[in-house]
């Protein structure tokens, strides 16, 4: 229900709730009209094709990683330690895919933050989990206490460290307090999750509101601002991948660098997180459908922008994993260089191309307000 | 440092800023800039997507424009000194001090290690002090930073802007008090323009004193109104604070999106006909105060609207369908409107006007 919050000319705080009838919809003139039926379709494949598959699937990678962590507790080895690690990247993976809608419940409650806390520049998280180990700390394993600890120590970035950093291997010979802080991690990753894919999968919460943009909505009170906000995933999505995971340690071959910076280094997922990132970014745009809402001339710029995510998921694919001999090596480095120039003209494409095309005359960044 | 996506290291900033300053200004510019009633300044985009600033006549016609390397935000102008300066957009580190008539080199300001601009500030009256709101990212507290007209706006200190998401701030006519906007909406530079606590926001209206940087008051939103983000500000001929919001809560609520308040008064917020809330999306983006003749212009690009209001009572005066309407500001009669896509008055530009617009005469 819409509410008001003040009646009278003046209302002298503190303010009160005040339920009113809905106002008379005003002569505005909004930036983006776009056909209702075609909005609705669009944005049911974005929720029902996308964004809820990305986060069920998320939630079972986490709950699989959870089973495998138990499975190498109750019975160290090398392989059951292998297994492990392999779990992480899948699980990273499956994050890395649903981890560019950074809007909607993902956002709330501190949630994004604590599946991954993440640029760290102060190396928080590392210092954190040292912490809670040098301690063993008890209330680390119990995914409940986990839950109201640091950020820093609960999520993905912790249990890179405790399956790949210092210290490790001794999860082969069975190190019981890492190994079942590790379980935990990877149960209240699942947990998280499980809230996330929960108020998804709610029939009249946030998909409806996404699905059905009116008068009365919470979120989108138009098509066009629901195609905005579509539109917003995939332009923020496009500017992580480029200024959050690849600048972070590489800006160019004059700049500083800083390979030890870059997200999960050490376990060499760096690359995969960018692909499955990309890839997230070309399914949805695809799956979405979006391209329906453009004129028949401006359409080309989505098959475009599939066409140079594809390239730049291939080609990170192609660079090393050894993240510093990535930033030296002068053939490796023009990867890293193409990968930022196709970054920025993936971005100018969704920006300028998509956000121009359905009437947003500046581009999609210059209209997101301040 | 990143600006709308480009990383521009300080070199590169003066280099650019510098060759575009080089030039003087033209006869022809330099006889409209004397010649208008009323001359503005407004950042904008080229249709190329380069970025500048460039005044403006009444009419809206560009007198003159220079091209800067990234994007501004907010701008102030001291009548003091003629000078005038822009602000990065946030999450920028550079503001450049410069004269509409060329005849002085541009300055360009440096956000010290650990802080960036938050796209707004104001020259003390007299022209000798610059203040301008800035983020202690790590800190995540706004801070208001200080720098000496008198020697190349050397930084000389900062206040604490008790708040966080601190964005418009303005200065008193005496010089005496500053006054600031703390959106509430923590963001971090790591995280380029995303918004980090729209669930736990803390919006706030602060007022300092201007020699000693110590509180005078604090206004927080009470808990219904928490998502309510105090962005910008104006203040009228009497001393009222005239303030606008943006709302992040529920986009089907109908808050109130503007109020004002005086030294030593508790805030009031302005309850606008639903229609026109409405109408304004929600969202408001810009507040200019016309003294003259005491109303009050708020713009929303969201809605495509802008609105004028009586000063003294608050009741809505006009309200006109502008697609995409972006920065306000005081005119000769009026309030001067532009537009993202490049209205500004009468005139249409091949131009996207940023979101602010100052009158420097």
């Amino acid at each position: 229900m819409r509410k008001t919050f003040a009646s009278g000319l003046i209302a002298l705080l503190p303010a009160v709730f005040v339920p009113a009838a809905f106002a008379q919809e005003a002569d505005t003139a909004p930036t983006v009209e776009l056909p209702t039926a075609t909005v609705t379709k669009v944005m049911t494949a974005a929720v029902d094709g996308f964004i809820r598959p990305g986060y069920d699937a998320f939630q079972k990678s986490a709950e699989d990683m959870t089973a495998t962590m138990r499975t190498l507790c109750a019975a160290p080895s090398q392989a059951n330690y292998d297994a492990a690690k392999a779990g992480f990247g899948k699980l990273t993976a499956s994050w890395a895919h649903i981890e560019i809608v950074r809007t909607g419940p993902v956002i709330e409650q501190n949630r994004f933050e604590r599946i991954l806390f993440y640029p760290d520049r102060k190396s928080t998280g590392l210092k954190q989990v040292q912490a809670v180990l040098s301690k063993s700390d008890e209330t680390a394993t119990d995914p409940k206490t986990l839950a109201t600890k640091s950020v820093a120590t609960q999520g993905l970035g912790a249990l890179e460290y405790l399956l790949f950093g210092t210290g490790s291997d001794t999860l082969i010979s069975g190190n019981d307090f890492r190994c079942r802080y590790s379980a935990a991690v990877a149960e209240n990753v699942g947990n998280v999750a499980a809230e996330i894919a929960g108020i998804w999968d709610a029939p009249d919460g946030i998909q409806k509101a996404w699905k059905q943009p009116e008068v009365d909505n919470p979120v989108y009170r138009t098509g066009g601002e629901a195609i905005t906000g579509l539109l917003g995933i995939l332009v923020h999505g496009a500017e992580a991948v480029r200024d959050q995971r690849i600048e972070t340690f590489y800006k160019g071959a004059d700049k500083a660098k800083f390979p030890k910076q870059a997200l999960f280094w050490r376990s060499e997922n760096t690359w995969p997180m960018v692909i499955a990132n990309l890839d997230g970014l070309s399914e949805l745009l695809t799956t979405s459908g979006m391209v329906e809402l453009l004129p028949e001339k401006d359409r080309s710029i989505v098959a475009a922008t599939e066409e140079k995510l594809k390239s730049m998921s291939a080609l990170a694919g192609k660079v090393t994993p050894d993240l510093e001999k990535a930033v030296e090596d002068t053939s490796e480095r023009q990867k890293l260089d193409t990968l930022l120039a196709d970054g920025k003209d993936v971005i100018s494409k969704l920006n300028d191309g998509y956000g121009g095309a359905i009437g947003l005359s500046s581009g999609f960044s210059f209209a997101d307000g301040d | 440092m990143v600006w709308c996506g480009e990383t521009i290291d300080r070199r590169a900033f003066l280099k650019a800023a510098g060759i575009g300053f080089a030039a003087a200004l033209s006869p022809r510019s330099l006889y409209a800039l004397e010649r208008a009633d009323a001359v503005f300044a407004s950042g904008f985009r080229a249709p190329d997507g380069s970025f500048g600033i460039a005044t403006v006549s009444e009419q809206g016609e560009i007198i003159d424009k220079v091209a800067l390397p990234a994007r501004a935000h907010g701008m102030a102008f001291s009548s003091a000194t003629g000078r005038a300066v822009a602000f990065a957009r946030r999450p920028g580190t550079f503001a450049m001090v410069f004269d509409p008539t060329r005849e002085a080199e541009p300055i360009v300001i440096t956000a010290p290690e650990g802080r960036h601009f938050y796209g707004h500030g104001h020259f003390s009256p007299d022209g000798t002090v610059l203040y301008a709101s800035e983020n202690d990212f790590d800190g995540n507290r706004g801070m208001i930073g200080l720098y000496d007209g008198r020697d190349a706006f050397r930084r000389i200190g900062e206040f604490d802007a008790h708040g966080i998401g601190t964005h418009d701030m303005t200065v008193s006519d005496d010089g005496s008090l500053l006054v600031i906007a703390n959106g509430g909406i923590e963001t971090h530079p790591d995280f380029g323009r995303t918004k980090l606590n729209i669930d736990r926001m803390e919006p706030s209206l602060v007022m300092l004193d201007a020699k000693s940087g110590a509180l005078i008051q604090k206004h927080q939103m009470p808990s219904s109104l928490s998502q309510l983000s105090t962005r910008h500000l104006d203040i009228a001929e009497n001393g009222r604070i005239w303030f606008a919001c943006q709302w992040e809560g529920a986009r089907n609520d109908t808050p109130p999106l503007a109020g004002w308040f005086s030294k030593g008064e508790d805030i009031a917020l302005l309850s606008l006909p639903d229609e026109t809330t409405a109408r304004l999306a929600n969202y408001v983006g810009a507040i200019a105060i016309n003294r003259r003749e005491n109303i009050v212009g708020l713009t929303s690009p969201i809605g495509g609207a802008s609105v004028t209001l009586d000063a003294k009572t608050g009741l809505v005066l006009s309200e006109d369908v502008v697609r995409e309407a972006a920065g306000v500001a005081p005119a000769a009669h009026g309030i001067a409107v532009s537009s993202y896509d490049g209205q500004f008055m009468k005139t249409r530009s091949a131009v996207a006007w940023d979101q602010h617009i100052i009158r420097i005469k």
